[in-house]
């Protein structure tokens, strides 16, 4: 257990300043954020550059100074990223942006301890993990973990399959990536045991049931994870009595396509306002498909022009959730706004 | 300040978004129905390519970074956007678009380059 010393940092934000009190281990923006302070970021994990700050008056220790999201910085004016950063000394910092104090009734992010239970291959590139936490936790449907293994140094973001109140476990789906240091260890190796470390929860593309919207979500590949914590509530409060839910669910090929037995098991009891549709991108749907799951339905294309087709005109008193990679959500993103749907129904965290 | 040629407007349809470069200047210019708009081609919030990755429709342009949004009729910023665009003066004449772009339109936080110099001058300027 690291014991840093104990400092404080002032973060003036363009509507107001904050004083935070931690130690030179915390992450600037897990220290604002675990005191219920919403910086801003969006992936959390150095990548996508949302959490730039500037350094006004003291020192900070970059613990990545790799980070891809670096390139969003101008060093020379002082900017760094508050998910990799932590102060060496007092300091003040500014935040361009309007930061606020979180909700009440918000799942305020902190550190947690956790080992892996089970895994489990989905595909020849996904693999499904199980984590069991210290203890139990609370996050909203839709949300991410930042994930950090022993063996392999830096927190990665994944979004959480299941969703219950106390959780005790997390169920997770990562995607073997090319270089990827991390799926490389996980796809090489037995981690049943592991312990890990993990921060959360984050990640604002949430559902709840006192929404009272029909839902729209689209997501490709390992995307889906998020998708499934929110069907999964949607399904324990029995929204889809009232409310109606659009799910497309984008893979190259059907050898590609994972979860398809839950999530026809998700239709087979939530009923006929939920449709999910799987969108084949790199071949025709074969005829097994639709055979083997009855209660899904397949199309060809890339996800997001099948669920413009497929939506066609019913995005009245809809709120949309996105996730994948960046074209899909770049590509889904200008498919709603041209269905004229304003931007505060569309959610998504981008981690690039 | 003069007025330079940036393209045809029959180059950019209606709800497009096109790059030029005048005077070794990148813009882009919008086609936003009710007239042409032409900004830097950077988003203001951290700099996505606008050309590339904004959505121009119903007269508004949104960056999908973050979703920030701009009314290109009234030229300014709408929802969560927390900085305005900076525009270069644009007018049609016969069937070819003018801006006027002497020097690049630079965000209040983008001049880098300069400052240091900026600062000494500043400090020597008695």
């Amino acid at each position: 257990m690291m014991t840093g010393k104990t400092l404080n940092i002032q973060v003036n934000a363009r509507n107001r300043a904050y004083t935070l009190d931690g130690t030179s281990d915390d992450k600037i923006l897990n220290l604002g954020l675990s005191n219920a302070i919403d910086l801003p970021y969006e992936c959390g994990s150095g990548t996508c550059g949302t959490c730039k700050a500037r350094l006004i008056s003291g020192e900070i220790c970059d613990r990545w100074p790799e980070a891809p999201g670096r390139k969003f910085l101008k060093p020379k004016k002082g900017e760094f990223l508050m998910c990799q950063c932590a102060a060496k000394t007092d300091s003040v910092i500014e935040v361009e942006s309007f930061v606020h104090t979180m909700e009440a009734g918000a799942c305020v992010p902190g550190l947690i301890t956790g080992r892996v239970n089970s895994s489990k291959l989905l595909t020849p590139d996904v693999m499904s993990l199980q984590i069991t936490m210290d203890q139990t936790f609370d996050f909203d449907a839709g949300q991410f973990m930042l994930v950090q293994f022993p063996e392999v140094v830096g927190f990665r973001g994944w979004s959480m399959v299941n969703y219950e109140r106390h959780a005790k476990t997390l169920d997770f789906v990562i995607k073997k990536k090319p270089d990827g240091v991390l799926s490389e260890w996980l796809f090489g190796n037995n981690c049943e045991g592991v312990e890990v470390e993990l921060y959360g929860p984050l990640g604002n593309a949430t559902f709840y049931s006192r929404l009272a919207k029909n839902i729209l979500c689209i997501a490709g590949g390992s995307g889906i994870a998020g998708i499934m914590s929110i069907l999964s509530r949607a399904a324990q409060d029995g929204y889809f009595s009232q409310y109606s839910g659009d799910v497309f669910f984008g893979v190259r090929t059907m050898k590609d396509a994972f979860f398809l037995d839950e999530l026809a098991a998700f239709r087979a009891e939530c009923g006929e306002k939920l449709n999910i549709v799987i969108a084949l991108s790199d071949e025709d749907v074969p005829a097994s498909a639709q055979i083997d799951y009855p209660q899904l339905a397949f199309d060809n294309g890339f996800v997001h022009e099948v669920a413009g087709r497929h939506m066609e005109d019913r995005y009245q008193n809809v709120r949309a959730y996105l996730a994948g990679p960046p074209p899909l959500v770049n590509g889904s993103i200008g498919m709603l706004l041209r269905a004229r749907v304003t931007t505060d129904n569309i959610r998504y965290d981008k981690f690039s | 300040m003069s007025w330079e040629k940036i393209c045809g407007v029959s180059d950019v349809p209606e709800n497009a978004l096109e790059k030029f470069e005048v005077n070794g200047i990148e813009l882009v210019v919008a086609n936003y129905g009710g007239g042409f708009r032409a900004f830097p081609p950077r988003c203001p919030h951290m700099e996505e390519a606008l050309c590339d990755s904004a959505v121009l429709f119903d007269g508004m342009l949104t960056c999908t970074k973050h979703l920030w949004q701009w009314d290109m009729g009234s030229g300014e910023k709408t929802g969560i956007a927390e900085k305005e665009l900076l525009f270069y003066d644009v007018k049609q004449e016969g069937g070819d678009l003018y801006a006027q772009v002497d020097e690049a339109l630079v965000y209040e936080d983008d001049d880098d380059e300069d400052e240091d110099e900026d600062d000494e001058d500043f400090f020597n300027a008695d």
